[in-house]
């Protein structure tokens, strides 16, 4: 069921044309939007150039998001229904939500300093994405703790399945504790237009690069789960032929 | 035999099993009181109001003193190799998992019932309304117990499982540690808050949420 006997073959060892096509795409979408981002946007009036965080700070945020839920969603499925490609993208969309957990937290304090004038404050939505994000990493040692075992596969699903509620609870009991805090971005919007395409610049940039980063975590999982059951194929194979002598004579 | 049946009989042999060695309930409950010890050297200061450190002292020592008694919780199984076994019975696992959720739950209500005495009387504190305090413990209690036993169960055959416990645990306890915390300040300064219901219907939600996934989720991770 997990550790099959017969290897995948429907894995391709050679890099596929589309992933090599999509790379190329997302790295002259980020250079675009680094260039925006650094000639076309206007320095902010009240934070001046520390405000050009922003761009990357929400992208990466909705990157940590969308990994994370992805990756509690993935883990259901393997649950519910096990299977090896499950596995695999539940472990890469829990990686790469991680990845960018970090970029959310290095970000956040350097835009708090200037923004708040403090570099971590117990702002309900600072204290969520610090949970969430140790609780991620935790699943994700887990994960590697275990790397090869079948029950280990499981805690690990199990574990980023209870994540999924959690967080949700804890969304609400960090915005009951922490009172009436200050909305980052208030409604309305961005008014500025170079602004506004630098932001969805910027977003679309990140969310490409990271389902790269998905992607190609995903074909060397892959290719590490069909490497490991070519292994145990041909050794279930030696011992057979070690075996068939003795059972002759 | 049907599961409350079986789940009662594998709480009666758990219960025996720990009244007879003793020594698990005496260094959880001693592990508590010096919990309560040590926060008392790390917060109080002469002349600063004492009340302020109440529920953080309560709370966080339940917490620490829940995943001590977590880690010795499926120890017999393991031992003895009979948790494949127990759970091999035609009631499936789940008159396992909440046999060991009430085992918990049992430990917890004793240190709880040593530990709030105890933390009142060090930090000079009166609860204004006993009830909902009452409400609020037993509700985390029960949160930590099937979260807890879960995790504990499902951790049983990992590596470093002593230290990827507390990391796991912890940050999902939050909701309850903040809520309880709440009301058990609310409690000790005497303000009647609306504010009240809230914490106790999100830690209520809570323990409904679990009490539903927790069970699906072991029976499903620890199928063979």
């Amino acid at each position: 069921m997990t550790q099959t006997l017969s290897a995948d073959t429907r894995v391709p060892i050679r890099v596929p044309k589309t992933l090599i096509i999509w790379i190329i795409i997302s790295a002259l979408l980020v250079q675009a939007s680094l260039l925006w981002i650094a000639l076309k946007t206007p320095a902010d009036v009240n934070l001046g150039i520390v405000q050009k965080i922003f761009y990357f700070h929400v992208g990466s945020a909705f990157a940590m998001m969308l990994g994370l839920t992805a990756a509690s969603v993935m883990s259901l499925i393997d649950l519910i229904r096990p299977s090896d490609s499950a596995d695999a993208l539940a472990r890469s969309f829990l990686e790469v939500g991680v990845v960018f957990a970090f970029c959310v937290l290095t970000s956040g304090p350097l835009w708090a300093r200037k923004s708040w004038g403090m570099y971590w404050t117990w702002e309900p939505r600072l204290t969520l994405v610090l949970l969430v994000t140790l609780l991620a990493v935790a699943v994700l040692i887990l994960r590697m703790l275990a790397k090869d075992s079948t029950i280990g596969r499981r805690v690990g699903a199990a574990m980023a399945v209870m994540g999924a509620p959690a967080s949700y609870l804890i969304h609400f009991a960090v915005k009951w504790w922490g009172g009436n805090h200050p909305q980052v971005i208030q409604g309305g919007g961005i008014q500025n237009s170079e602004m506004r395409v630098a932001f969805w610049l910027a977003v679309v940039a990140i969310l490409s690069s990271a389902a790269v980063l998905v992607a190609t975590r995903y074909r060397a999982i892959r290719l590490q789960q069909r490497t490991q059951a070519l292994a145990l194929r041909l050794s279930a194979r030696v011992l057979r032929r070690q075996r068939a002598p003795m059972e002759t004579s | 035999m049907n599961t409350l049946r079986l789940t009662w009989l594998l709480l009666r042999k758990d219960m025996q099993v720990t009244a007879r060695s003793k020594e698990l309930v005496g260094v959880t409950l001693m592990f508590a009181v010096l919990c309560v010890l040590v926060f008392s050297f790390g917060f109080l200061q002469s002349g600063a109001a004492a009340i302020r450190y109440v529920p953080g002292v309560l709370w966080v020592t339940l917490l620490f003193t829940s995943s001590v008694s977590l880690l010795r919780l499926f120890a017999p199984e393991e031992e003895g190799g009979t948790l494949a076994l127990v759970s091999m019975t035609t009631s499936g696992s789940a008159p396992l998992f909440w046999s060991k959720v009430c085992l918990q739950l049992l430990f917890s209500a004793l240190v709880c019932a040593l530990i709030v005495p105890l933390v009142l009387l060090f930090f000079d504190a009166r609860l204004s309304n006993v009830g909902t305090v009452v409400a609020a413990l037993g509700l985390g209690l029960i949160g930590q117990a099937v979260v807890g036993t879960l995790c504990a169960a499902l951790l049983a055959q990992v590596r470093l499982k002593e230290v990827m416990l507390p990391l796991i645990l912890y940050p999902m306890l939050a909701p309850l540690l903040i809520a309880g915390v709440k009301v058990t300040a609310l409690s000790v300064t005497g303000v009647e808050s609306p504010a009240l219901s809230n914490w106790l219907s999100l830690m209520m939600v809570f323990d409904l949420i679990f009490m539903v996934v927790s069970p699906w989720l072991y029976g499903r991770a620890t199928q063979p």
